[in-house]
């Protein structure tokens, strides 16, 4: 199958000094791909680069050399309306969902503004609202409360379905779990399995939690140092068609 | 997990303490005929998920909730019911000989004192000892949980990780070899190695002075393998009591087998629904509403039943029951 997003031989380096340049490689070399319907879990210690190349992938951070490949097409070599689906497509969910908020609105209000971003008739909103609370398994009643008066796991959700609503090819899960507790890091992961499975979204899953990498992900690539040191299928899920693909 | 020892007198007994706070949206009941028995030596874990009430019921043991709870019930400490002490009492108890560890150490350290003087400034407040003594034991007891050298001492809270900050914390409150540790999440912030050995060494410490531990946690694996017994809470209510080993072979609540069947290792099989309002809850079994073994009695409120044959003996000379608040037993 071909790949929705691909990464070729990308690096990032810090500079600072004005005369005596110290130089840092946060990222060397990475090349990876992600397929719709499937899951790369990226692994690897703190300060390894993992959430760089998350924000590198979704467009929010320049690589310093390298490519990135969206639907065939490079960054930075596409048309306006090409990007602007781009930014559709690829969306990031990041660890600390309270944050991913913002506080002085209600949940009503953060819908909303991805609602009325994507110029969909004020009349429609209460149904694509409700459709998309639905689909992430939240009630109606929370739309009138602030981000501090839900629970993290409901605020997961809530962020989660936001991306949703922008019909996106590629999710970049940031820790999504890291932040909850066991029982709704369950139902979280399920969740994203299910959501998958429906609408064949590609994700690329950070996090350093092992099983949960098992769980969710097809291929897993390991980085350290700002370099893949490992890369490999995930037993047991993958599907036969899913050799490892040794790129580092 | 620390040896069972032969002499399992209870240090500390909480009996049916209930707490609630006033809002704007209604009553919050946050903890509701809570009871337990902490014994000499014992490590005790409070696991549930976040909002189950556990750290309320630590914060109502040191009296150090809000103006708007309201605290019913008693907690036996030496002979004495620490809900009914006066401040000044209370603070002679905090910290000599009931220490709370908190969950945001971050917030619990002062930013603009060095580490060792806070660390040091227990011994010189609390028992007179001279300066040089006191930094020398904080010397010991940071180097003791992977803070070593006099460079480390002289740094502030602001200059250390949430984990390096976290050990500060646990070295000051265990410097005073208190007889009863609080320690409330923490192993938040943690990586998984680094919490490991940090909870080894508290460990070590507490077994050393032979204190007991109030463990209170969300991470199961963490109570399992640093625990006694275990109490399981559930949107206020402790809903299971034992031995870690047996809860976590044979959970006999509905919500205690769901809350394990969550672990990686089983699956992450969630749980259908979400925890039910504090404010509203359900009048029977708090859990009916996700259990899948409910039937028509359980909206009558079920008490905590003790199960035979499911001997939990904390010590040689007293033995204890499996307890369990659900219907089928």
């Amino acid at each position: 199958m071909l790949a929705i997003l691909k990464a070729e031989d990308v690096s990032l380096v810090y500079e600072s000094g004005l005369i005596f340049k110290k130089r840092h490689e946060a990222l060397k070399g990475i090349s990876l791909q992600l397929q719709p319907g499937k899951t790369v879990g990226l692994m690897g210690p703190s300060g390894s680069g993992k959430t760089t190349l998350g924000k590198i992938l979704a467009g929010i951070e320049r690589p310093t050399s390298g490519r990135i490949f969206f639907a065939g097409r490079e960054l930075g070599t596409m048309n306006k309306s090409e990007t602007t689906a781009f930014r559709k497509a690829v969306q990031m969910v990041f660890q600390d969902p309270e944050g991913s908020l913002n506080p002085k609105k209600s949940i009503e209000q953060s819908i909303a503004e991805v609602l009325a971003m994507l110029k969909i008739p004020s009349g429609r909103w209460k149904d694509v609202t409700g459709r998309m609370l639905e689909k992430v398994g939240l009630s109606e009643e929370l739309l009138c409360r602030y981000p501090g008066q839900i629970s993290g796991g409901q605020c997961q959700r809530v962020a989660l379905g936001r991306v949703l609503l922008l019909q996106p090819q590629v999710i970049i899960l940031d820790e999504p779990t890291s932040a909850l507790d066991i029982s709704v890091q369950a139902q979280i992961l399920n969740l994203l399995k299910e959501l998958q499975r429906d609408l064949g979204l590609a994700y690329l899953l950070i996090s350093h939690q092992s099983n949960v990498i098992r769980f969710m992900a097809q291929e897993t690539i390991v980085l350290e140092g700002g370099m893949i040191s490992e890369q490999s299928s995930t037993y047991s899920h993958s599907s036969p068609g899913n050799k490892p693909q040794n790129i580092a | 997990m620390s040896a069972i020892l032969a002499d399992a007198a209870p240090i500390l007994q909480i009996e049916d303490l209930s707490v609630s706070f006033d809002t704007a949206a209604g009553q919050v009941k946050a903890a509701e005929n809570v009871s337990f028995v902490l014994h000499r030596g014992e490590t005790l874990a409070l696991v549930g998920e976040t909002g189950c009430g556990k750290s309320v019921v630590a914060s109502s043991i040191m009296q150090l909730l809000p103006g708007n709870a309201h605290i019913q019930g008693r907690a036996v400490y030496a002979g004495r019911d620490l809900l009914g002490l006066d401040e000044r009492e209370m603070s002679r108890i905090r910290g000599s000989e009931i220490a709370i560890v908190f969950q945001n150490p971050s917030l619990a350290l002062n930013p603009i004192i060095r580490v060792g003087d806070q660390v040091a400034e227990m011994l010189r407040v609390r028992k007179g000892a001279a300066a040089v003594e006191a930094m020398q034991k904080a010397r010991d007891m940071l180097s003791g949980l992977g803070l070593q050298g006099e460079k480390k001492m002289r740094m502030y809270p602001f200059q250390f990780s949430g984990g390096m900050n976290q050990r500060v914390m646990i070295a000051a409150s265990m410097i005073l070899s208190p007889r009863i540790i609080i320690a409330d999440e923490p192993s938040k912030g943690l990586d998984g190695a680094l919490a490991k050995e940090v909870m080894a060494e508290m460990a070590r410490i507490k077994n050393q002075s032979g204190a007991s531990l109030l463990l209170i946690t969300h991470d199961l694996n963490l109570a399992r393998d640093i625990s006694d017994r275990m109490a399981v809470m559930y949107c206020g209510e402790i809903v299971e009591i034992g031995r870690s080993e047996e809860i976590f072979n044979k959970p006999l609540h509905p919500y205690t087998a769901a809350l394990l069947d969550c672990l990686p290792e089983r699956g992450f099989q969630p749980i259908p629904g979400s925890s039910p309002s504090m404010i509203n809850p359900p009048s029977g079994c708090k859990f009916l509403p996700r259990c899948p073994k409910g039937s028509e009695r359980c909206n009558r409120m079920p008490g905590m039943a003790t199960v035979e044959g499911m001997s939990t003996a904390f010590g040689s000379s007293e033995s204890i029951g499996r307890e369990v608040r659900c219907w089928l037993y």
